[in-house]
């Protein structure tokens, strides 16, 4: 590699190390802003809640469609949502957080990706 | 393309499971693979239609996890003229297994969904079925809804009886919308549907009290009740009009074509 490919692969690094980092710092912002809403001084999700059909019935439209979604991938990105979804990423990670906190999916994250999903198995 | 459909209704007794088994054969008939699942929990009522006495594994074992849907699945195929491909998943229908079916919580439910779910890659990927008919119970119920999560299409049979007409409105208003599932409705035990004024009568009825588009128009046949349950009109008579109305309703669901 010669040095200016070098030179010209570093800023690209850092740019891409800067945006992972706002994404991460969003998605906080996100989980602090939902925890306000509803009111918890503590950061901890409730505790598990089965999203079962009369669940994904008592939801709000917009989080029902996110959650369906989920249901339908078993496992998927923010990014994944959105494209079935057609509503914007930042829109689908917010909603997926909201679910998150209210404890109807879990969020695992697997290098730079947070993978989202309904946990059937560990349940009951 | 392959389809989950699923057959539902507000009231009992509005033709489901006829309607269900009749679709399915048809597909069958008319060359698909197809497998037809008793969702029916709570009554279950097609291993009596299909004459299967017993099974080692039933519907309600793949739910519990006891094992894969391959298990379950009984190939009919013999009962269908062609080259179709039918088979039944059928619920348990002892009294200790409908008890424990009724008793089950919002868990297990969620973890039946999640079967329900991945037969569409577990059936219509791998094992290329072209079509899942849900036979369902009446209602809003778990069961039922699970299944009407996991379709793609949703029959919904209806009669014009009065009892029935609020009640499957506010379920298409209230249920299916908010699911964004494609419907289509069907007309049951008609009386005197020959005439075509009063079709488009029954047609403009359905989609001004509806709202959604008519899949078909069941006259009242006599040769129904009087089957006892013992016929299915795709396989044993092919020239009769229910057979001809089932043909059609299957080619419009085929053709994406309910409007």
């Amino acid at each position: 590699m010669t040095r200016e490919e070098l030179l010209s692969k570093k800023p690209l690094h850092v740019l891409e190390k800067i945006r992972e980092n706002l994404e991460r710092l969003n998605e906080k912002m996100e989980v602090m802003i939902e925890l306000q809403k509803h009111g918890r001084q503590d950061s901890q999700p409730l505790t598990d809640a089965p999203l079962d059909v009369m669940t994904l019935l008592s939801m709000p439209d917009h989080l029902r469609k996110t959650a369906m979604t989920i249901c339908r991938c078993g496992r998927a990105t923010a990014e994944e949502v959105s494209q079935q979804t057609s509503r914007a990423r930042a829109v689908e990670s917010a909603y997926l957080n909201q679910l998150v906190i209210m404890g109807y999916l879990k969020k695992e994250r697997k290098g730079r990706k947070a993978y989202f999903y309904a946990d059937r198995d560990s349940q009951g | 393309m392959s389809k989950i459909v699923a057959v539902h209704s507000y009231k009992g007794g509005t033709g489901k499971t006829l309607l269900s088994v009749n679709l399915a054969a048809t597909f069958a008939k008319h060359g698909k693979k197809v497998c037809l699942f008793d969702l029916d929990f709570r009554a279950p009522s097609l291993f009596a239609i299909l004459k299967v006495e017993n099974a080692d594994y039933w519907l309600n074992d793949y739910l519990n996890g006891k094992c894969g849907i391959d298990k379950v699945l009984v190939d009919l195929s013999s009962i269908i003229p062609g080259d179709g491909k039918f088979f039944a998943a059928l619920a348990d229908p002892s009294t200790e297994a409908i008890r424990e079916m009724s008793a089950k919580d919002r868990k297990w439910e969620m973890r039946a969904l999640g079967r329900l779910l991945s037969l569409r890659n577990t059936l219509l990927n791998d094992k290329e079925f072209d079509y899942l008919v849900f036979d369902t119970s009446p209602g809003l119920q778990y069961s039922s809804i699970n299944a009407i999560v996991t379709a793609d299409f949703v029959v919904v049979a209806t009669t014009l009886d009065r009892s029935d007409v609020d009640g499957t409105r506010r379920m298409l208003r209230e249920l299916y919308n908010l699911f964004e599932k494609k419907t289509g409705l069907v007309m049951n035990k008609v009386l005197d549907p020959t005439s075509k004024s009063k079709r488009d009568e029954m047609d403009a009825r359905v989609k001004n009290v509806y709202q959604v588009p008519m899949l078909g128009l069941v006259p009242c046949f006599c040769e129904v009740l009087r089957a006892e349950g013992n016929l299915i009109f795709a396989q044993d008579k092919p020239n009769h009009p229910f057979t001809k109305i089932l043909d059609e309703m299957a080619n419009k669901i085929d053709a994406n074509d309910v409007n």
